[in-house]
């Protein structure tokens, strides 16, 4: 994964992407234990289309393929690992991607969403394992619960996560 | 819960907890590991057969 960071950075770096933030399965790695995930989501700001308003991830492709990496569906392979770029479809993401946390792996410099952030986006999400992974969350105390209070709260989230505490701890909640 | 599914329990929270500690590097290389795992196990071709069997 050490290669594929690499790429992203000099990716930044060339002015292809703005700033970039690891989410999904990988960015939860940095605070829980790793449980298997096949693909890295990067959350990353958009250069607009000259002229339009529209977000567009065409430079982010050609790019890759005139590196020689290929695109896989929804992802492009990049040293191995299948990258999913992903605009900030709503405030919350995109709020999760300004207030990133810096770290490295292996010397190579990265951006992490807080735990919070993954939390509330995998609230919001709600695939069975998204729920599993803000239990691991929860399981593991890592939650800022006054940071936690105030985005569920501030991105209309209270509610889903009241269902979710009824849902998964019944009273004891 | 009898006293050994306690320990088992708590031991297995205790591992968890040991290895969510590690510095992010060690833990992006077991998640190396488990991909490759997970990759070689979807490779299987007894588990590709019995997936198109349905």
């Amino acid at each position: 994964m050490k290669a594929t960071l690499e790429v992203i950075n000099r990716m930044r770096t060339d002015g292809v992407i703005g700033k970039y933030a690891i989410g999904g399965a990988v960015g939860a790695t940095f605070y829980l234990e790793p449980s298997a995930t096949l693909d890295i989501d990067v959350f990353v700001s958009f250069q607009t289309a000259p002229g339009s308003s529209l977000i567009t991830i065409a430079p982010v492709y050609t790019y890759l393929t005139s590196h020689g990496y290929k695109a896989e569906g929804e992802y492009m392979v990049i040293e191995g690992w299948p990258v999913r770029f992903l605009p900030p479809g709503d405030a919350l993401t995109e709020e999760a991607l300004e207030q990133a946390i810096e770290t490295e792996v292996e010397g190579v410099r990265t951006w992490v969403m807080t735990a919070e952030h993954l939390a509330a986006i995998a609230l919001k999400t709600g695939r069975p394992k998204d729920c599993a992974r803000i239990l691991q969350f929860i399981e593991s105390g890592i939650l800022d619960t006054n940071r936690l209070d105030s985005i569920l709260s501030q991105h209309g989230l209270l509610a889903k996560w009241e269902q979710f505490g009824h849902r998964f701890f019944g009273d004891d909640k | 819960m009898s006293e050994w599914m306690r320990k088992v329990l708590e031991s297995k929270r205790q591992m968890r907890k040991q290895i969510a500690a590690l510095p992010f590097s060690e833990k992006i290389k077991i998640l190396e590991k488990l991909r490759d795992r997970s990759l070689a196990i979807a490779s299987n071709p007894l588990r590709r057969r019995s997936f198109h069997r349905g």
